[in-house]
């Protein structure tokens, strides 16, 4: 039984998993599922700039799994949600977070983007938003991490789009 | 929903066929055909993949809005029909991210235009539209040379979008009761600024005249030609206002009262107008005859030969305001960084250059008092 085994995860985590060399081991330990458009995305790099992340041999193995939506499901989670009124996150994102929205799993997301832990606030998701630097001290490979990927960064901006939620801000 | 009906509005407003979107896209012809025909029902990540490629927000498929067709206007359009609907398409997206930005920061503006004192195209005369410059200049506060403020004006104050873009035909204007006023200047590299200046002068005509012009673009959508003259005219004016044009021109004609070409291009220069474009203007201002005016047209081209081409200031894709904007809405978390990324035609890595630090961005501490 893996440590996370609901655990989706956004292109800033990847990339910095990547970058840090600890994707293979991070696989090992989480039971990772990540959007169909953030997987084929073909601008992922390692932030040196040197290489391309593919995740394609991983999908292959089955060490990941790609998760592909349709589109009535991002619909349902786009019209309760105000997205141009409060935030506009990239359709990856939608579609990670309407998966998330529609599954009765206790999904997490790990992200490190200010938009997406406000929006988890606002949808009183607050619980079901972690980042990589809780993820990592839970598995045993804890790193020293810059300020996005820090459980204080998803914390603030989780309590942002709670915040809104509590003043009727962003829901129809 | 009606997805298919859709993808097939998009795909024909592009004017990329089954073939080249499949090119494009990486989806099969076949299902392509299918998505359209409603036979199949595309994953979200395919649909998110053709509006990309179709240049629509992913919300335009899985909306049952009513499609409203924008009335766009070119001065001269490009000879390829394809790159015509590239560059619209291309163009529209850009005012609609631009609009989302402006929403997200709570940045949506009303503006009040000047008016003219004529509300039928028919009352339009050339007599007006030089009037209605004179108007504008004024309430625009665009002093002696306007063409070295008038896009700031426009931007700043007015709040309309100027966007520079590379293609083979000249400017585009636009109105949209969703996003406002917007303009798409020529950026490639053969295009001078002088004439950016003129086409955005002439294209600020239409912007300004719009509701009266409108009856007539119902049936067709480009502009007349008489329409055409009018905001010639107009932007004649506008850019090289009678008073400081008088005081140029006295200074560098001599005693029999004639000025050299020579010293014409330097006041053209000035102006940030073409030397045709001023010499058109002068023979308007001193009431020439039109045989003269051509005459002195034809030695201006001439003597061009002899002059080192203009400077020309390198123009970006994203207005300045857009791009703040854009900022803003990351920094206050309204924005992902990836929808950053792609609003600024930027890496996802340059993108994460904005969102290292540690910061503290609240309302309390980055306003200053001033009661």
């Amino acid at each position: 039984m893996k440590r996370f085994p609901f655990l989706l995860i956004d292109a800033g985590p990847i990339i910095k998993l990547f970058s840090l060399g600890i994707w293979d081991d991070f696989v090992k330990y989480c039971d990772v599922s990540i959007s169909r458009i953030i997987a084929d995305d073909q601008a992922l790099y390692t932030e040196d700039g040197k290489k391309h992340i593919d995740l394609n041999p991983y999908e292959e193995k089955e060490l990941i799994k790609i998760i592909d939506v349709k589109p009535s499901v991002v619909k349902t989670f786009y019209d309760e949600f105000d997205l141009l009124y409060q935030a506009d996150i990239h359709d990856g994102e939608k579609e990670t977070l309407a998966f998330l929205c529609d599954s009765s799993e206790n999904w997490l997301v790990c992200a490190a983007d200010k938009a997406v832990f406000k929006v988890l606030g606002l949808l009183s998701k607050a619980e079901q938003g972690i980042s990589l630097e809780e993820v990592l001290n839970q598995i045993g490979l804890s790193r020293e991490l810059e300020w996005p990927y820090t459980k204080k960064f998803r914390e603030m901006y989780t309590n942002m789009g709670q915040i809104d939620s509590i003043q009727d801000k962003g829901l129809l | 929903m009606n997805i298919g009906n859709r993808l097939k509005i998009a795909r024909n407003g592009i004017g990329y066929t089954l073939e080249k979107a499949s090119q494009e896209s990486g989806i099969g012809q076949s299902s392509l055909s299918e998505f359209e025909n409603d036979k199949r029902e595309p994953k979200f990540s395919q649909l998110s993949k053709l509006a990309e490629v179709y240049k629509k927000k992913i919300e335009f498929f899985l909306t049952d809005a009513p499609i409203i067709n924008k009335v766009i206007l070119w001065r001269s359009k490009p000879n390829s029909e394809e790159e015509r609907k590239a560059t619209e398409a291309e163009f529209s997206q850009l005012c609609e991210q631009y609009y989302n930005l402006e929403v997200l920061t709570g940045e949506v503006r009303k503006v009040r235009f000047p008016e003219p004192d004529v509300d039928k195209p028919e009352e339009f005369t050339f007599g007006q539209a030089e009037s209605f410059a004179r108007k504008v200049q004024n309430q625009f506060c665009l002093g002696d040379i306007p063409s070295s403020s008038i896009k700031r004006v426009l931007e700043e104050r007015y709040y309309v979008k100027v966007f520079h873009l590379a293609f083979s035909g000249s400017a585009i204007s636009t109105f949209s009761p969703e996003f406002g006023y917007a303009v798409l200047l020529n950026m490639d590299r053969t295009t001078k600024q002088w004439r950016r200046n003129f086409d955005l002068a002439h294209e600020l005509f239409h912007l300004l005249t719009w509701n009266i012009f409108t009856t007539c673009r119902l049936q067709n959508t480009q502009p007349t030609e008489d329409e055409e003259k009018l905001a010639n005219a107009f932007a004649s004016q506008l850019l090289m206002p009678d008073d400081a044009l008088r005081e140029r021109i006295d200074l560098r004609k001599n005693e029999q009262g004639e000025i050299k070409l020579d010293h014409l291009d330097d006041i053209a220069r000035e102006f940030g107008v073409s030397l045709d474009a001023l010499v058109y203007r002068i023979a308007n201002l001193f009431r020439i005859q039109k045989q003269d005016t051509q005459k002195y047209r034809d030695s201006a081209k001439k003597l061009a030969k002899f002059h080192k081409p203009r400077e020309s200031e390198n123009q970006e894709t994203l207005p300045e305001r857009y791009c703040d904007l854009a900022l803003r809405a990351l920094r206050e978390g309204k924005l992902s960084l990836m929808q950053f990324a792609k609003y600024m035609g930027i890496s996802y890595k340059k993108a994460q250059e904005y969102l290292m630090e540690e910061e503290d961005f609240t309302d309390e501490a980055i306003s200053i008092s001033v009661d």
